[in-house]
C-alpha cells in the first residue's frame, strides 16, 4: 500500500520565493489601502487604515474575544457542515443506487435547491429559538443540497463496468457501495463538500447576524452598531482569513485522501 | 441538475381524456414526495400536534397569499428584490467576463488577481454587510454592491477557464492573419468563452438571489427579505411562510429560465461539466 508520492509540479531552485511572489499583490493592495487613508484620499471615519485594523485584530486575540467567539462560530459551521455532508452523501448514494429513493427525493431535491436556506432561519428561529440549534439547523440544510447532488452524479458516473466486475467477483453489495462506488465518486463528493463549506459560514454568520448572543457575526455586527469600526473590520478580516484556512485545509484533505486518483496528477488547481 | 425535470413522454394517438390521465399520473409519480409533505404538515395542524403560531395550516397560509397579493405587498418587495439582484449581478457578469478575460490574455494581470481571486472567494462576503451598511446606506447601492462583490468571484473563474481552454489553433491562427488584440478578445476568446460564461451565470444567479435576500434581512431596507423579517418579529408565521415560498418559488422560476436561455444562445453546446 505504499502510494507513489506525486511529484510536485513546478517545483524550481527558486521555490522559497514562489510563496512570497504570488501573494504580494495582496500586500500591494494593504498598501495602497494604508496610504489612501494616510493622504486623506479617503475619510477616516468610514475606512479605518490597515494598522489600526491590525492593532483592534491584535487587541481582539490578545483578550480573548475574538477567540471564543471564533470557536463558537467555528463549531457551529463545522458542526452543519459534518451533519449535512453524512447525510448528503448516504442521500445522494441511495438516490443513485436506487429507483425508489431517486423517485422519493428528487422531486425534493428539484424543489428546494434554489431556496436560500437562509430564508429558514427566522423559522428555526421561532421553532429553536435563539442558538446554537437554530444556526447548525439552518447550515446543515444548506450544506445538504450541494453533497447531495455532487455524490448523486458522482455516483453516477463510476463506469458499469467496475461495478460488475465487482458483482462478477461475488462482492456483496454494501461492498460495492464502500469499495467501488464510494470511492469512485470522491473527486466528486469533495468539490461538492467545498461548496458546502463557503455556505456553512455564509450560513452561520447570517444567521449571527439576524439573530445571536454570541459567535463571530454578532461581534462584528455589534461592533458595527456601536461605532467602533476598526474592531469591525478586524473581525471581518478575521472570517475572510478564517475561511480561507479552512477552504486550504480541505484541499489539503482532498489531495491527500485522492492521491491516487489520475486527475490530480495533472495540472488541477484550484480557483 | 437537468435531470429533475420530469421527463413525460408524450403518449402516441391516444385519446385527450387518456392523454390527461397519463399526464395526471406522471405528474403524481413525480410529485408524490411534495404531496406528502403537505399532507404531513396539513394532518399536523388538523390533529393539533402543534400550534399554528409554530406551523400555520396549509390553508391559512393559502388565504395569507392572496390577501398579500392583493394587496400589493408580494409583487412590490418582489420587485426591489429583482432590480437589486440584476442589477447587481450584471455588474459582476461584466466586470467578471473584463477581468477574467484579461486574465487570460496577460500574464501580469493574472499574477495580481491570482491570490487576491483564491482569498475572496472563499470568504464569506455577507460578513460584509456592516462595511457596505456604512458606506452606502441600508437602501438600494449597499445591496447591489454587495451582490457584485459576491458574483464576481464566480464570473471571473468562469471566464477565465473559458477563455483559458480556447484552442491553441485558433489564437495562433489569428495572430498569423494579423488579428488584433482588441479584435483577438472579441472576435476569437469571447465567443469561445461563451459557454462557460453562461454556465457561470447560471451558477450565480441563486447566489445573486441568496446575496439579495439574506442581505435584506440582515440590513432591512425593503425588499422580500425585509419583509420577511418583519412578520417574523411580530409573529406573523402564514406571512413568513408566504415570504419562503415565493422565496423558493423565484429560485426555481429563474434556475429554470436560465436553462431554457442557455439552450436557446448556444444550442450547439450541450451542458459542458457543470462546476
Amino acid at each position: 500500500m505504499s502510494a507513489v508520492p506525486a511529484a510536485r509540479p513546478g517545483g524550481t531552485q527558486r521555490r522559497w520565493l514562489q510563496t512570497p511572489w504570488r501573494f504580494l499583490p495582496i500586500a500591494i493592495v494593504l498598501l495602497i489601502w494604508q496610504l489612501a487613508v494616510d493622504l486623506d484620499l479617503v475619510n477616516r471615519a468610514f475606512l479605518p487604515p490597515v494598522n489600526a485594523v491590525a492593532a483592534a485584530l491584535w487587541d481582539m486575540t490578545r483578550n480573548g474575544e475574538l477567540a471564543i467567539n471564533l470557536a463558537i462560530s467555528v463549531y457551529r459551521a463545522f458542526a452543519g457542515l459534518a451533519i449535512g455532508s453524512i447525510l448528503g452523501i448516504a442521500i445522494g448514494l441511495a438516490m443513485a443506487t436506487s429507483p425508489q429513493a431517486d423517485g422519493f427525493f428528487g422531486p425534493l431535491v428539484a424543489t428546494t435547491y434554489s431556496l436560500p436556506k437562509s430564508s429558514l432561519i427566522p423559522l428555526f428561529i421561532l421553532w429553536f429559538g435563539i442558538g446554537d440549534v437554530t444556526d447548525i439547523v439552518s447550515v446543515v440544510l444548506a450544506c445538504l443540497l450541494p453533497v447531495i447532488v455532487s455524490t448523486y452524479h458522482g455516483v453516477k458516473s463510476v463506469p458499469a463496468l467496475l461495478v460488475w466486475s465487482a458483482r462478477a467477483m461475488g462482492t456483496p453489495h454494501y461492498l460495492v457501495l464502500w469499495r467501488v462506488l464510494l470511492p469512485g465518486a470522491l473527486l466528486s463528493i469533495f468539490t461538492g463538500i467545498r461548496i458546502a463549506l463557503g455556505f456553512c459560514f455564509v450560513l452561520t454568520i447570517s444567521a449571527e447576524m439576524i439573530a445571536a448572543k454570541t459567535g463571530l457575526g454578532k461581534l462584528i455586527f455589534l461592533y458595527g452598531e456601536n461605532g467602533a469600526y476598526a474592531y469591525m473590520f478586524g473581525g471581518i478580516l478575521a472570517v475572510v482569513i478564517i475561511a480561507y484556512l479552512a477552504d486550504r485545509w480541505l484541499l489539503t484533505v482532498m489531495h491527500y485522501a485522492l492521491r491516487w486518483h489520475e486527475s490530480l496528477h495533472t495540472h488541477h488547481r484550484a480557483p | 441538475m437537468n435531470r429533475f425535470i420530469p421527463i413525460t413522454a408524450p403518449p402516441e394517438a391516444a385519446s385527450a381524456a387518456r392523454r390527461g390521465v397519463a399526464a395526471l399520473r406522471a405528474f403524481l409519480l413525480y410529485a408524490y414526495p411534495l404531496l406528502l409533505v403537505l399532507a404531513a404538515w396539513e394532518l399536523a395542524g388538523w390533529a393539533d400536534l402543534v400550534r399554528p403560531l409554530f406551523l400555520p395550516r396549509v390553508i391559512s397560509v393559502a388565504q395569507q397569499f392572496w390577501l398579500l397579493l392583493r394587496e400589493g405587498e408580494i409583487i412590490a418587495p418582489l420587485l426591489v428584490s429583482l432590480y437589486r439582484t440584476f442589477l447587481g449581478l450584471a455588474i459582476a457578469v461584466v466586470a467578471g467576463v473584463m477581468a477574467g478575460l484579461l486574465m487570460a490574455r496577460s500574464k501580469w494581470v493574472n499574477w495580481f488577481l491570482d491570490p487576491l481571486i483564491s482569498v475572496g472567494f472563499p470568504a464569506p462576503k455577507i460578513a460584509f454587510v456592516p462595511i457596505f451598511t456604512l458606506w452606502f446606506g441600508i437602501d438600494h447601492v449597499s445591496n447591489i454592491l454587495l451582490v457584485a462583490f459576491n458574483c464576481v468571484f464566480p464570473m471571473i473563474v468562469a471566464t477565465y477557464h473559458g477563455a483559458a481552454s480556447v484552442s491553441r489553433t485558433l489564437v495562433w491562427s489569428a495572430e498569423a492573419m494579423g488579428t488584433s488584440e482588441r479584435a483577438m478578445l472579441y472576435r476569437i476568446v469571447l465567443p469561445a468563452a461563451l459557454p462557460h460564461i453562461l454556465s457561470g451565470v447560471r451558477v450565480t444567479v441563486p447566489v445573486a438571489l441568496i446575496i439579495t435576500f439574506t442581505t435584506e434581512m440582515i440590513a432591512g431596507g425593503g425588499g422580500v427579505g425585509a419583509a420577511l423579517m418583519f412578520a417574523q418579529r411580530f409573529f406573523q408565521t402564514p406571512t413568513v411562510f408566504v415570504y419562503i415560498l415565493v422565496m423558493l418559488a423565484t429560485g426555481l422560476i429563474f434556475d429554470r429560465a436560465m436553462l431554457v436561455l442557455r439552450h436557446r444562445l448556444i444550442p450547439w453546446h450541450d451542458e459542458i461539466e457543470e462546476v
